[in-house]
């Protein structure tokens, strides 16, 4: 398995209960899973401990039999390779479409990152919103930025957390239909999170339910949500 | 039952004591955020553990007789200037926010200028002004042979001081509740308006109490600053605790006294600051919302017009445009005779120290604020609390600590130093500069602190975590990320500190090197042999270069405020 998380368990500082509870999980190389869930089910906390931007109570995270994070080892985020799709996607507003891009390329020479920006940039279809800035952008034009992004490093597996949460409604049925086509050409491992189970119909080759931190179910996406 | 209780315990610690943890827990920031938290911390424990040390013989008598009027010197002070400034400032504030009226915009940041002129300075003008060769008394004698009754226009008494550091201050509860006031959604106004409050009722029954947190903190700092003048008083003759310290230290070069007397000032500064928590009360006012509509201010109308520019005109005249204008005019009679190299050198003391201490303070608050937002723990919690500590203890406290910290630091390394070197006196790091700037850095490390902490605050996290995901080192994004973007909250922080430093004067009188003067203790010491007019010169370079910064950082503010885009977007 590509990527094998087991035993994981989280809490917050603050909280009483446990946020994550005895995560285990295995992804194959080029799938994309959907973790499905509520708000407050935890799924969001997932990503994090995947990233790296929080550190479990217990349990281990492998991605290509690596162990990222275990007792005795932690993978610094900055370290671990892993790209991430905020959910307010944090683009730095000081920086053009191309200087945000070009943000995560450090090893390689200047020709290397202007090919690189523009191969992701036509992956996204945005090739000619290189100069702008983040503000001059639609929240849709952000999101594919963002994407682009977070590709653009080839990062060994891609998270994206509610990537449609801060879209319009009538955009929201396109948009899948793109990021299904570009995580397809792109073919990295993705996880993306979502409480909308038409998400996790269009895009997810897997689906995992969370309910208060625990897997209830693993699945296909038809067959998890047949039923309702 | 004992038993599982206990064995979960040991569970815990082995959690916390992962290795792995502290692996990625030591870094740059820690370190070195711990280190400097340590340095400041430390004088003031070492200040606490001579209180341990028996009292001298003078103490009994301080106690006695002594005591009770630094207690009632000092809490009227700050029960009259309090309540006055927060009058105000705080009535200055709903007045530019919520109205329109002549001269309006020049006042929404002239208001602030005050600021910019000590205490003390404000002080001995006043005296110079209204004492009888001023030129109001003069004026009247030479033109109508009206001779005064003296006792009327004495200005040096507790009366005349909190006519002085209402003038000078208010601005604190003024910028405050202002930006407070900015921030709020005009609906709320509206609302009460349309449920058929009159401005006057809305202002009385919601204004106000939405604005309490804001006002008590303001005011808060009132008090603070009262506690902490020194110049002031001592040129007026009030004996309160910052004039009471100094001189049981200096006058009767009782050490331990004076101790004693800062833990009483320390005691009443924790009072203070435990009261202000309790009257902000647990109702937080303010809105997490930031696409609220801010409130819009409405044309005024007839004889309010001229009564509105009038109040601002009134209060503006008196906190900065008269002491400016009669520092002018002196400043023409004395400018040959002052003006000279030695003065130049004065200038250059003045700001080479205030750079100094202020970059140090910029430094320290961005390392320890961006180490408390990465790791957000009980111990940062600590970190934070030391940082803004200083800022609530008067400087006549902070400057016992810091010099007895630094005799005991010389004469502990003394037998080092002579190993070393054989020319090494006792006395090192006492007898220089480094103790005044390290005590500057105590003293305002909080003002730095709160302005660059707030800038990291409106930028969040997420731009933080999005460059770790791409790569970036904790430092590399620090620089390449995190420090751009909180440019305008640096800029704001250095001009406040800036301004602070600058105009300091106890710390500087007591911790000062030998014939080392700055432009505040120069203008201190003519004011003090009775040479008012040739302390001019020192006092207005002292309000234009802070003037002018109260100006930039005016501008800062509201582009920073136009530009803020980042959060959102």
């Amino acid at each position: 398995m590509y990527i094998k998380i087991s035993n994981l368990n989280f809490k917050y500082k603050n909280a009483d209960k446990p946020t994550i509870l005895d995560f285990t999980f295995n992804i194959s190389k080029g799938e994309v899973v959907s973790i499905f869930g509520q708000s407050g089910s935890g799924k969001s906390t997932i990503l994090r401990l995947l990233a790296g931007l929080e550190t479990p109570k217990k349990g281990t995270i492998e991605i290509d039999d690596k162990v990222m994070v275990d007792d005795n080892v932690f993978v610094l985020p900055e370290k671990r390779g892993v790209g991430m799709v905020f959910q307010d996607y944090a683009l730095f507003p000081h920086m053009t479409v191309e200087e945000n891009i070009k943000f995560g390329l450090t090893k390689m020479s200047k020709s290397e990152k202007k090919i690189r920006v523009d191969e992701v940039l036509n992956l996204v279809g945005m090739k000619e919103f290189k100069s702008r800035y983040p503000h001059e952008l639609s929240g849709g034009q952000q999101q594919r930025i963002a994407l682009a992004r977070a590709i653009a490093p080839k990062p060994s597996l891609l998270l994206l957390d509610e990537p449609f949460s801060n879209l319009d409604a009538d955009l929201q049925w396109k948009i899948r239909q793109d990021l299904k086509e570009i995580l397809e050409k792109a073919g990295i491992t993705s996880i993306f999170v979502t409480h909308d189970k038409e998400d996790s119909l269009a895009i997810a080759d897997k689906v995992v339910v969370l309910e208060k931190g625990e897997i209830i179910k693993i699945g296909k996406a038809n067959q998890i949500f047949k039923d309702n | 039952m004992f038993i599982i209780k206990s064995y979960k315990h040991k569970k815990d610690v082995n959690d916390l004591f992962k290795l792995r943890d502290i692996k990625t827990n030591v870094n740059m920031w820690s370190v070195l955020s711990f280190v400097v938290i340590v340095l400041i911390i430390l004088p003031t424990l070492n200040i606490s553990l001579k209180l341990l040390n028996e009292t001298s013989e003078n103490w009994p008598h301080i106690k006695e007789y002594l005591l009770i009027d630094y207690i009632i010197n000092t809490a009227t002070i700050v029960a009259f200037g309090g309540a006055f400034t927060m009058i105000i400032g705080t009535s200055l504030a709903w007045l530019i926010t919520a109205f329109k009226f002549p001269m309006s915009k020049f006042f929404k940041w002239s208001l602030l200028l005050p600021l910019a002129v000590p205490p003390y300075v404000a002080g001995f003008t006043y005296h110079g002004i209204l004492n009888y060769t001023g030129v109001i008394q003069t004026f009247l004698r030479n033109n109508t042979n009206i001779n005064v009754n003296q006792s009327l226009f004495n200005i040096m008494n507790h009366k005349g001081a909190i006519f002085i550091l209402t003038l000078v201050l208010y601005p604190y509860v003024f910028a405050i509740v202002r930006s407070f006031l900015a921030k709020q959604s005009a609906d709320l106004i509206e609302n009460s308006r349309v449920l058929g409050k009159s401005p006057m009722a809305t202002f009385f029954k919601v204004v106000l109490p939405i604005s309490r947190p804001a006002i008590v903190g303001g005011v808060s700092l009132v008090i603070l600053e009262i506690l902490n003048e020194y110049g002031l008083f001592n040129y007026f003759g009030i004996s309160t605790f910052s004039v009471a310290i100094f001189r049981t230290w200096f006058g009767l070069s009782d050490l331990d006294s004076a101790i004693r007397l800062a833990a009483i000032v320390m005691i009443m500064v924790l009072m203070i600051l435990l009261l202000e928590k309790l009257m902000r009360g647990r109702k937080r006012y303010s809105y997490t919302s930031s696409k609220i509509r801010p409130i819009q201010p409405i044309e005024l109308k007839g004889i309010k017009r001229i009564l509105a520019t009038l109040y601002c005109s009134v209060i503006f005249g008196f906190g900065f445009l008269i002491p400016t204008i009669q520092l002018l005019h002196w400043a023409l009679l004395t400018y040959r005779e002052i003006l000279n190299v030695k003065f130049l050198g004065y200038l250059y003391n003045s700001l080479r120290v205030t750079t100094i201490a202020t970059v140090i303070i910029v430094v320290i608050s961005i390392l320890i604020a961006n180490y408390a937002r990465i790791k957000e723990n009980i111990l940062t919690k600590i970190y934070t609390r030391i940082t803004i500590l200083g800022y609530s203890i008067p400087g006549a406290v902070i400057a016992v600590a810091v010099m007895i910290f630094f005799i005991d630091i010389d004469n502990n390394t003394y037998v080092i130093r002579q190993a070393i070197s054989h020319n090494s006196t006792r006395l090192f790091l006492s007898t220089s500069l480094v103790m005044l700037i390290f005590a500057y850095v105590i003293r305002f490390l909080g003002i730095g602190y709160n302005s660059i902490e707030s800038g990291f605050d409106k930028i969040g996290k997420g731009y933080f975590e999005a460059s770790r995901l791409l790569g970036m080192s904790v430092t590399k994004t620090f620089f390449k990320v995190d420090l751009p973007m909180i440019k305008p909250a640096i800029i704001s922080g250095f001009i406040l500190v800036f301004i602070d430093i600058l105009k300091e004067l106890p710390l500087t009188m007591i911790l000062r090197t030998f014939n080392f003067h700055t432009l505040a203790t120069k203008a201190y010491q003519y004011a003090n042999d009775e040479m008012i007019h040739q302390a001019a010169i020192s006092s207005l370079l002292i309000i234009f270069i802070s003037a002018a910064m109260i100006f930039v950082l005016n501008m800062n503010m509201s582009k920073g405020g136009r530009k803020n885009v980042y959060k959102n977007k």
